[in-house]
């Protein structure tokens, strides 16, 4: 054992490592293939200590489990921003079930049921006749609301059964928490007599009391399931609402997303398919949180396009896609461009997507210093994180300011005319083009980026022979 | 006609704005005349245009002297047949 500078006793184990020298590039394709986003490769056992016993969690079974993603667009996503119309939601309801694929990786997309629109939204959803997403509800925790559910001809509806003391005493203004547990669970009858699967959605579990309350509750549940048929059985959903879950092994409940799962999973006797991650954004931790609700058991990760729902938003619909495939090693058939064409339909009706947004903001691949444009150059894969140009129709881009430098404006031109292979034009001859970028800020004290119609303008007039060679081939 | 070495010197002078006294054969073109990263593309440029040449574009920006851009302008207009004054 040795010290560190602040005293800590840390256990050192050194070992000697060798340089493996190589005249060739080992790029470690196995993991970073580039047509595919990099693999997620997974090793185990993890262990998690829980109530002081070590268990053991196979992360690598992960590969071969029946992992799947919910949406919840319509619904977390609509309550943070002014409601769709019925047309929007019919269009990006097809444009998810294209791209969910065959096998139906995005499963389930939960709808409100409440209003006019509401209800014409579904109908005009399954008449498209997709298998996928199935269309399920959400509703309040009412009895008088599953009438909404039998007219709607649903199978599954989720219904709010909150379990913070927050919720149950100071929110929902019950007595008890038996008055609470008694009344959702007569909620589930209602549910089980309309012959409805319900999906009981635990409202701010991060921050209730575990074992005083969620887990009675959830016995409770699993006992009611056994009472009726398989596809009426509870399917519980773990909602992180304020965002409060942790990944971190070692954590504490109630924040451990690890640990929930494992409560609920092992020792309640959820099976993994009838658990659900719902998260939030408000710690930055929604996506990671929802990765690794899949790793520790649970099949469903509820998410939203682009993020977007109540305050900070959901784990993004477009990520899990990509953490899906990472996992599965294979798109299994997910037709991943239909992200852009779904990002470009969210922008046309107004949803506002930073620059920098992963995977569809307009800049997100796109590199600005000229030292990285000379690396795109060489070879793509130096700085994009996969092939964008195949999954996503979005080749790596250089922005035009003063830092991109003669290789910036040379990719930037090449990119322009589509110019591959030994076609592509080298920065000797696109010399007059970079000089004039480079007159913009040092003699005319220009302050922004250079725009895509500026520099057409300019390879035009700079480079006439280029603009006449390969006008027709222009983006 | 003049020499190769003199028309190096006349381009670098024009493109990096010094005269051609100020050049010596010795002297890097980033570190002692203080080119610029477009003014080096802009050099390779000049000379192609100058000598009526193409040159490849990695080992010619490698070049980094006055002495060694003569050598390299030499080589390359012998290899393509054209004619200049040594």
């Amino acid at each position: 054992m040795s010290k560190d500078k602040e005293g800590t006793s840390r256990s050192v184990l050194r070992k000697k490592h060798l340089l493996v020298d190589a005249t060739r590039p080992n790029l470690l394709e196995d993991t970073f293939p580039y047509e595919l986003p990099p693999l997620i490769r997974l090793e185990g056992p993890v262990v998690e200590y829980v109530d002081g016993e070590p268990i053991e969690f196979d992360f690598g079974a992960v590969k071969d489990r029946d992992i799947l993603i919910s949406d919840t667009t319509f619904r977390d996503g609509q309550q943070a921003r002014p409601p769709y119309t019925v047309d929007q939601m019919v269009h990006i309801y097809d444009l998810m079930s294209r791209l969910s694929g065959p096998n139906g990786v995005i499963r389930q997309s939960e709808f409100f049921l409440y209003t006019k629109n509401d209800r014409e939204t579904l109908d005009r959803c399954r008449a498209l006749g997709h298998d996928y997403p199935e269309c399920t509800g959400w509703i309040r925790a009412f009895k008088g609301d599953f009438r909404l559910v039998k007219e709607a001809k649903l199978k599954e509806t989720g219904i709010l059964t909150s379990c913070s003391d927050y919720h149950i005493f100071h929110k929902l203004k019950f007595h008890s928490r038996k008055e609470c547990l008694d009344s959702y669970c007569e909620i589930v009858d209602a549910a089980f007599e309309a012959g409805v699967r319900p999906r009981c959605h635990l409202e701010d579990l991060t921050r209730a009391d575990i074992d005083g309350f969620v887990l009675p509750f959830v016995d409770k549940l699993m006992e009611m399931s056994r009472q009726v048929p398989e596809e009426l059985s509870v399917k519980i959903r773990l909602c992180d609402t304020l965002g409060f879950g942790v990944s971190y092994p070692g954590a504490e409940l109630p924040r451990s997303v690890p640990k929930l799962i494992y409560k609920l999973n092992r020792e309640c006797g959820v099976p993994s398919e009838r658990l659900e991650w719902h998260g939030h954004n408000d710690f930055h931790k929604v996506h990671v949180n929802a990765g690794t609700a899949w790793l520790y058991g649970c099949d469903f990760v509820n998410t939203t396009l682009f993020g977007f729902g109540e305050r900070t938003g959901n784990p993004p619909l477009e990520s899990a896609i990509f953490e899906y495939i990472a996992i599965k090693g294979d798109v299994c058939g997910i037709d991943t461009q239909v992200i852009t064409e779904l990002a470009d339909y969210m922008r046309s009706i107004g949803l506002p997507i930073p620059d920098n947004y992963p995977f569809v903001g307009r800049s997100f691949n796109t590199t600005r210093a000229g030292i990285h444009a000379d690396g795109l150059r060489r070879d793509e894969r130096i700085y994009n994180i996969f092939d964008t140009e195949k999954l996503l129709g979005r080749p790596p881009r250089v922005a035009i300011t003063d830092k991109s430098g003669a290789d910036g404006v040379t990719h930037w031109v090449n990119e322009f005319f589509s110019l591959k292979g030994s076609d592509r034009i080298n920065k000797i001859k696109v010399h007059k083009l970079a000089r004039w970028v480079i007159d913009q800020y040092d003699e005319h004290d220009r302050l922004t980026a250079i725009s895509d119609q500026e520099m057409k303008q300019q390879v035009k007039e700079l480079l006439p022979e280029y603009w006449e060679k390969y006008e027709g081939r222009q983006k | 006609m003049a020499t190769v070495e003199e028309r190096v010197k006349a381009v670098t002078a024009r493109v990096l704005g010094l005269s051609q006294e100020q050049i010596k054969s010795d002297h890097s073109f980033t570190v002692d005349l203080g080119a610029e990263s477009v003014q080096s593309v802009e050099l390779v440029a000049m000379f192609e245009e100058e000598f009526e040449i193409e040159m490849d574009e990695d080992s010619a920006l490698a070049v980094e002297t006055v002495g060694k851009a003569v050598e390299y302008i030499t080589n390359a207009c012998m290899e393509q047949g054209v004619g200049v004054e040594q």
